[in-house]
């Protein structure tokens, strides 16, 4: 997906909502959103989404900031919950399963549906015990497979190489590039379904953003992901789908080719060419 | 280059110049507090010379001083004037010392002010000896005879140095009997004596609850015969020792030309200090703090050591951290991390702030109120009945001044905590949640051990106060003397309802409230020293707060 193909803009009135088009029939689904509604007290954030998330591509969110995307992806690992006033409406399935049923394992959810944040946010731990600390909180002590999870979770984030002489020194001392696929390796550790990053490597400079974006296409092998990102150039070369919201609706959700070269509504034309040009 | 005052002061460089006069005071402050007890305590220690003079004052006779120099001072001479002193007024000001001639039981004072310009004929003879002793102060003065069992063994005028010789060796035996004599008073006297009390108040127990049969009497009635047996078998070996140690005395003779028969017994130590070299000198100044940090005290408190005020106040400061640590932390982590952040959260946050400011004084009265009083007395009319009327837990003792003052310090470690949770970002804990763990995971593995500096911090602060606390102490449980340290070879072994010594209350004691207060001055600057070195020492790791 090249930026240099659009320069000028299509004909937008001509233009209907391709929402309804998306054909998903050939993926299977990770995960369902259905009619979901999320307030902060009094104020409605979200106004009844509607998605569905293929399993094993990545899915991009853009839109501008407020629209809601972040908030929606702490959704998928009820993040929220720990918002003081914040309340659900709607169901997400994970697995035809709600997440937001009465009896849920929270924990036992988020290690399902991973979680990186748009600061490295690594723990004041060695490296080894960051990636294993995932595997320690499920009781998993035996050193024998901590050592080969946390081998394979770096070698993953491909970060192995780079550290693997200075397990037991603090993250804290690793770059910023670092820190961010050391905390990426540290929830692919404990092997989650799906993995959510919200604005992974807007805290980084172009280099490790580019080892970021690759070790996503890596990555999608063997994850479910969602991104949030504020870049559109990101969003065009990592996903294989992508999400435009707006002030808390999904406007419109395709194939990333589609939404880029052929953007079904005005509102995620003026988006895309507003920070294309 | 001229700079004009108004860029002087744009570039904010008064400003730099103010704080760092404000450090500099601050400091100033610091080190000259430090150095000034540092010199007013630890010259106490050394031996000083011996000067002897005679003082001769115009149209008196000429009268022999003995003593060590303590102070001089420099005294207008129309005061001396009006206080009948035959002076001549040539100059404004004249000096006058102060004069440590000891020997209180002979001339009635330690103290004695003379005019330097008085003091005619000044030497340091090498044959003055200080004595000191165990009751009565120090003794300065010569040597006349040795005696053994009354009669006159050596005698200085002939025997020269052996009698002194003698002294030392004396001096020595007696200490050895001394220790045996301690050993069976304290240690197997104690002991025997803390068996019959507690004999007598199992008696006094089976009889409240109506168990007292004759067969379980007799079995208590022949342990008290064991132990009476023991005790006299003791005592007679006491008897033997007391006559031992009491065998040697010592004719000695004082400035005034009298002469005072002492027992080698009561002498702790005699040195010569005029014919003491450096080397000398100091070993005698490493004894004598060996003697101040490790033994008991004597003669009201102004004499001799602080061992058990030390170790009283460490002791406290201990119990009351393992108290006040874990119960501040906890509370801590509910409030910040639990509790609902709303008025009724910020009420108690400001209660607890405020609890950090309530006078010290105002927690002794509630210690003894509450826990001496209130809490002691049930207990011990519920578990300690055989022994009333006389108080166990019903009085001041290690455990509630410990539980008091962990109160008065626990809002320290609750405010220190709740910071320490505070700054904790909030990007680490959502890292840990998103891993699957729990919030309480979260807390045990992830924020704790990075909010531990500030805990640490709160326990230094709270030691620090606490170790400094005099006032509520001494509603609650501190005394004068206390007869046996708080932890011993006893069972239990750590006696919580005992009273105990405490050096900030001691430095009240000696400085204020003995009856020599001029003599123990040296003693209160040390005693605040070896404070301020027992809190320094108690303070886990200053590092720890970065």
């Amino acid at each position: 997906m090249s930026s240099t193909s659009r320069t000028h803009a299509v004909d937008i009135s001509a233009i209907e909502r391709s929402t309804e088009d998306l054909d998903l029939s050939s993926e299977t689904i990770a995960l369902k959103v259905n009619q979901l509604k999320l307030f902060y007290g009094q104020k409605e954030a979200l106004h009844g989404i509607d998605m569905n998330i293929p399993k094993k591509r990545v899915t991009a969110f853009i839109g501008p900031s407020g629209c809601g995307k972040s908030t929606l992806l702490r959704c998928f690992n009820r993040m929220n919950d720990l918002v003081d006033g914040c309340r659900i409406e709607g169901q997400i399935l994970l697995d035809d399963a709600n997440i937001y049923a009465k009896g849920t394992d929270v924990a036992d959810l988020r290690r399902r549906v991973g979680m990186v944040f748009q600061k490295p946010n690594p723990f004041p731990k060695s490296i080894y015990e960051n990636v294993a600390y995932g595997l320690r909180i499920q009781g998993i002590n035996k050193k024998r497979i901590l050592d080969e999870t946390v081998e394979w979770a770096l070698r993953s984030a491909a970060l192995w190489d780079e550290v693997k002489d200075r397990l037991n020194e603090s993250a804290l001392g690793m770059s910023g590039g670092q820190q961010q696929r050391l905390v990426i390796a540290r929830t692919v550790a404990v092997k989650p379904e799906v993995l959510l990053l919200d604005e992974p490597a807007s805290a980084l400079d172009p280099l490790s953003t580019l080892k970021i974006e690759e070790l996503i296409h890596e990555l999608k092998n063997d994850f479910t992901i969602v991104i949030v990102t504020h870049n559109m150039q990101q969003a065009a070369r990592v996903s294989d789908y992508t999400a435009f919201m707006y002030m808390g609706d999904l406007i419109e959700f395709g194939t990333t080719n589609q939404l880029f070269t052929n953007p079904g509504s005005k509102q995620t034309e003026d988006y895309i060419t507003g920070r294309y040009g | 280059m001229q700079i004009s005052f108004k860029e002087w002061t744009r570039k904010g460089n008064p400003w730099i110049w103010l704080n760092a006069a404000a450090v500099s005071v601050s400091l100033i402050a610091v080190l000259g507090l430090m150095l000034l007890i540092m010199a007013r305590g630890l010259v106490h220690f050394w031996p000083h010379s011996l000067i002897q003079a005679d003082y001769v004052l115009e149209g008196k006779e000429p009268v022999p001083v003995i003593g060590e120099v303590a102070q001089h001072e420099d005294i207008p001479t129309e005061q001396l004037k009006a206080a009948g002193y035959p002076v001549k007024a040539d100059e404004d000001f004249m000096t006058r010392i102060l004069l440590k001639t000891g020997n209180r039981d002979v001339l009635g004072s330690d103290f004695r002010w003379v005019l330097e310009g008085s003091l005619k004929n000044v030497r340091y003879p090498e044959t003055l000896i200080t004595l000191e002793r165990r009751e009565w102060g120090n003794y300065y003065g010569y040597q006349v005879a040795y005696k053994n069992n009354g009669t006159v063994v050596a005698n200085a005028q002939e025997s020269g140095d052996k009698t002194w010789e003698l002294l030392i060796a004396g001096i020595a035996r007696a200490d050895a009997l001394n220790a045996q004599i301690e050993e069976i008073e304290k240690g197997e006297i104690g002991k025997v004596n803390y068996e019959l009390e507690r004999l007598r108040l199992t008696e006094k127990r089976l009889q409240l609850e109506g168990k007292a049969t004759d067969s379980a009497l007799a079995e208590l009635e022949a342990e008290r015969q064991l132990l009476h047996k023991d005790y006299e078998r003791l005592q007679a070996q006491l008897g033997e020792l007391y006559t031992e140690i009491g065998r040697d005395t010592v004719v000695m003779r004082a400035m005034n030309g009298q002469e005072t028969e002492i027992s080698v017994s009561k002498i702790v130590r005699a040195f010569q200090p005029n014919k003491m070299g450096l080397i000398e000198k100091i070993g005698h100044y490493g004894m004598k703090l060996g003697e101040f940090v490790g033994d008991d005290p004597r003669e009201a408190n102004t004499e001799g050591g602080v061992f058990p005020a030390i170790y009283g106040t460490v002791l406290m400061v201990l119990i009351m951290s393992i108290m006040v640590t874990p119960l501040g932390v906890i509370a801590a982590v509910y409030l910040r991390e639990y509790a609902n952040q709303g008025a009724l959260t910020q009420t108690i946050r400001i209660a607890v702030n405020n609890l950090a400011g309530v006078p010290a004084i105002v927690y002794g009265v509630f210690g003894l109120g509450f826990f001496v009083y209130f809490l002691g007395g049930n207990i011990d009319r519920l578990f300690y009945p055989e022994a009333l009327p006389s108080p166990t837990f019903g009085t001041g003792g290690l455990m509630w001044a410990s539980i008091t003052l962990a109160i008065l310090t626990l809002p320290v470690v609750i405010v220190a905590t709740e910071e320490g949770l505070a700054r904790i970002p909030r990007s680490i804990r959502e890292g840990s949640l998103a891993l699957g763990a729990t919030k309480a995971e979260t807390l045990w593995r992830v924020v704790l051990p990075m909010a531990s500096p500030a805990m640490m911090t709160g326990m230094i602060l709270a030691i620090a106060r606490a170790a400094g606390e005099v006032a509520p102490l001494m509603l609650v449980g501190v005394v004068k003397l206390a007869p046996s340290l708080p932890l011993d070879g006893n069972y239990p072994f750590l006696h919580l309802d005992q009273k105990f010594m405490h050096l900030g209350f001691h430095i009240y004691d000696v400085g204020f409230q003995s009856p020599n207060v001029e003599a123990a001055r040296p003693l209160v600057y040390a005693t605040s020293l070896l404070l301020v070195l027992v809190i320094a020492l108690l303070n886990p790791g200053r590092s720890g707060d970065s």
